[in-house]
C-alpha cells in the first residue's frame, strides 16, 4: 500500500507543465513537494486526486492502477489551501456529508463525527458554521474531513499557508502526528522550505515541471544536485561566489568561519537571531552572509574562510553540481 | 445635504408608489365619489367593488388560483431546466460556453410578443389550448435565457475548490448539485424564481390566445375582461379592486423573500 507515480506528465495546451515525474511514497511516510509557484507541485496533487487527468504516465495507489479512475472513486483525503469547507453547512454536517453520501448508517456516522471532533478538540464548535471559526479551527475541520474519508493517501495543498507564523509552528507537530497515525502515505505541498524540512521525512524539489532532486532534508541540505536546490533549501540562503568563469561556488552561511588566512571582510550589517547572529559581509569575492554563535564578537580584523569540503561547485550555465 | 436627499427620496417614492396608492384609493371609492371627487358625497367609502369582483361568476379567487398554478408550474419547470444548464455553462470549454452565452443574451433581448402568433399555431396543432399547465411550456421556455444567465453568474462565483472537495468526498455530479452547489446559490435561485413567477403572473398575449374557457383564465386576461365588460361604462372601481387583489400575492412573495432577492440580484457583482 503506497503511492507510485511513473513518468507522469500534464500538459496545458502545447506546454508541458509537468513531465517525467517519478515518485514513490510509502505508508506512514510524509513526502514534501516543494518548489516555487508554478513549478507543478499543486498540479501533481490534482493528478493524484483525479481532479485533473494525467496526459502521460500511470498513478498507482495502494497497489492498484488508478490513472483512469475518476476522483469520486479514488479514496483521497485532501486538505485544500482554502480549506474548501462547505459554507452552508455546520461543522458537524460538513463532516457528516461525505459519510452520508457513502451510505453509512446514521448511528455510525454520529459516532465517527463526534470522535473526530473530540480528537480535534472542537466538540463545542459542532453547530457553528465554518465562517464563525478561526483559521486554525477551519484548518483542523478540513483535516478532520480528510481523516473521516478513511483515505488511501493524504494530500495536503499548502494546508498552513493561510495561518499566522505562530499558529503554524504550533500545528506542525499536531498535524504530523494526526495524519501519520493512520500509517498512510502523506504528500505535503508547500512553498516554504522550512516547513518542508520540519514536516517531511523526504523532500522532493520540483522546478519548472521537472523533479530536480528527492531525498531526506539533510541530504538536500548537504548534497544538493543543482544550484536551484542549493538556493531553495536552507536559510539564510547559501552564498554564491562567481569568481571563476563557468563555475559558481556555493558556501552555506553556517560553514563560514573566522580564519586568520581567510578573505579580508568588512561588516556591513548585523542581524540578531536570538540563538545565533547573521553577519552581512563585504569581501573581495562579493557579498557574504555568515551565521555565528550568539556570543560571538566582531574582531578588529575580520578574515573569513571555509573548509574546502564545505564548498559546493556548480556549472555556471547548467546549474548542475560538479563532483 | 440630508434635507435635499430626503426630498429626492420622497419624490421618488411618490413617483413609483403614487399610481398604486391611487388604485388602492379608487378600489374603496363608491362610483359617485369617483366621478365627483370633490363633491360632498354621503357614501364615499364602500366595499361594493370587492364584493362585486369576488361574487362574480366565476368568482375572482378562481383566477388567482389559476395564475398561481401557472406561475408555480412554470417557475419549477424553468428551474429544473435552467439550473443544470447554468452549471454546464460554467464548466464547458470557453469556445462553446461563450457563444452559447451570447445566444442566450440575444434570446433574452428578443421581444417575445413577436412569437405569439407562431406559438398559437403550436398550441392549436398540439391541442394545448385551454390547459393551464400547458401555459407553463411557453412561459418556462421564454424565461430560460434570463434564468440561465442569472444562475450562471451565481455558479461562477462559487470557488472551484468547493466542488473539488465534494468530488473527493465521493459525490457524483447530481449529488454535488443536490448537496453543495444548488444550496450554495439559493439566494440567486430565489430571485430568479421570483422573476420567472412575476413574468408568468403578468403575461398577457399568450394567456389570452391559449385560454378561452372562462373558468381557466389567468389574472391579466380576467382583469382585461372586467375592464372591457361593458361598452357603455368603464368599471373603474371593480377594475381597481381586482388589481389590488391580484397584486397581494406578489407583495407577500416579495416581502417573504426580500433578503434573498437583494443578495441574489447582486451576486456576480462582488465576490462574497
Amino acid at each position: 500500500m503506497s503511492l507510485r507515480l511513473s513518468n507522469i506528465g500534464r500538459r496545458a495546451g502545447q506546454q508541458w507543465i509537468l513531465r517525467h515525474l517519478e515518485l514513490t511514497v510509502s505508508d506512514g511516510e510524509c513526502l514534501a513537494l516543494v518548489g516555487p509557484s508554478g513549478c507543478g507541485k499543486s498540479t501533481t496533487l490534482r493528478l493524484i486526486a483525479g481532479l485533473d487527468p494525467a496526459d502521460e504516465g500511470t498513478i498507482e495507489l495502494g497497489g492498484r492502477d488508478v490513472t483512469r479512475l475518476p476522483a469520486v472513486q479514488r479514496r483521497i483525503g485532501m486538505v485544500f489551501q482554502s480549506y474548501a469547507l462547505f459554507p452552508h453547512l455546520s461543522v458537524a454536517d460538513n463532516l457528516d456529508l461525505g459519510l452520508k453520501i457513502r451510505g453509512i448508517a446514521i448511528q455510525e456516522r454520529r459516532r465517527r463525527v463526534s470522535d473526530v471532533l473530540e480528537r480535534m478538540r472542537l466538540k463545542e464548535r459542532a453547530a457553528h458554521k465554518p465562517a464563525q471559526l478561526s483559521g486554525g479551527q477551519r484548518q483542523r475541520i478540513a483535516l478532520a474531513r480528510a481523516l473521516l474519508r478513511d483515505p488511501l493517501i493524504y494530500l495536503m495543498d499548502e494546508p498552513m499557508s493561510n495561518l499566522d507564523a505562530q499558529l503554524r509552528e504550533d500545528l506542525r507537530p499536531e498535524l504530523r502526528q494526526l495524519v501519520l497515525r493512520d500509517q498512510k502515505p502523506v504528500l505535503y505541498v508547500t512553498h516554504d522550505q522550512h516547513e518542508a524540512m520540519a514536516m517531511a521525512d523526504r523532500i522532493a524539489v520540483l522546478h519548472q515541471g521537472q523533479l530536480e532532486q528527492i531525498g531526506t532534508p539533510s541530504e538536500l541540505y548537504r548534497d544538493p544536485v543543482s544550484l536551484f536546490v542549493a538556493t531553495f533549501i536552507g536559510r539564510p540562503q547559501i552564498n554564491l561566489l562567481h569568481t571563476e568563469s563557468n563555475i559558481v561556488r556555493g558556501v552555506r552561511p553556517e560553514a563560514l568561519q573566522l580564519q586568520d588566512d581567510g578573505l579580508p571582510c568588512r561588516l556591513t550589517h548585523l542581524e540578531w537571531l536570538g540563538a545565533s547572529q547573521l553577519w552581512y559581509l563585504d569581501s573581495p569575492q562579493g557579498a557574504l552572509r555568515m551565521v555565528l554563535a550568539a556570543d560571538s564578537h566582531v574582531p578588529e580584523t575580520l578574515r573569513v574562510g571555509w573548509r574546502p569540503e564545505d564548498e559546493l561547485r556548480f556549472d555556471a550555465v547548467s546549474g548542475r553540481r560538479h563532483r | 445635504m440630508s434635507h435635499q436627499r430626503r426630498f429626492w427620496i420622497v419624490l421618488l417614492l411618490a413617483w413609483s408608489l403614487g399610481p398604486l396608492l391611487w388604485q388602492l384609493y379608487t378600489s374603496f371609492c363608491s362610483d359617485q365619489a369617483l366621478v365627483a371627487p370633490f363633491a360632498a358625497t354621503p357614501e364615499r367609502w364602500t366595499l361594493a367593488h370587492y364584493r362585486a369582483v369576488l361574487n362574480s361568476e366565476p368568482p375572482f379567487w378562481r383566477y388567482l388560483v389559476n395564475s398561481l398554478i401557472v406561475g408555480t408550474s412554470s417557475t419549477l419547470l424553468t428551474l429544473v431546466i435552467a439550473l443544470p444548464a447554468a452549471y454546464a455553462l460554467t464548466r464547458l470549454k470557453p469556445w462553446i460556453a461563450r457563444p452559447a452565452r451570447l445566444l442566450l443574451l440575444a434570446a433574452a433581448l428578443f421581444p417575445y410578443v413577436l412569437l405569439f402568433l407562431a406559438l398559437l399555431e403550436v398550441a392549436r396543432s398540439l391541442h394545448l389550448g385551454n390547459h393551464l399547465l400547458a401555459l407553463s411550456l411557453p412561459y418556462a421556455a421564454l424565461s430560460q435565457p434570463l434564468a440561465i444567465l442569472l444562475l450562471t453568474a451565481a455558479f461562477r462565483d462559487l470557488p472551484l475548490d468547493l466542488e473539488d472537495a465534494a468530488r473527493l468526498e465521493g459525490m457524483g455530479l447530481w449529488q454535488r448539485l443536490r448537496w453543495v452547489l444548488i444550496p450554495l446559490i439559493a439566494p440567486a435561485t430565489t430571485s430568479t424564481a421570483i422573476l420567472v413567477f412575476l413574468f408568468s403572473w403578468n403575461e398577457y398575449p399568450i394567456a389570452l390566445t391559449w385560454i378561452s374557457d372562462a373558468s381557466l383564465l389567468t389574472l391579466p386576461v380576467a382583469m382585461a375582461r372586467i375592464a372591457g365588460s361593458s361598452i357603455y361604462s368603464v368599471p373603474y372601481g371593480a377594475y381597481a379592486a381586482a388589481t389590488v387583489l391580484g397584486s397581494i400575492p406578489l407583495v407577500l412573495l416579495v416581502l417573504l423573500f426580500q433578503k434573498s432577492i437583494v443578495s441574489g440580484l447582486t451576486s456576480g457583482a462582488v465576490k462574497g
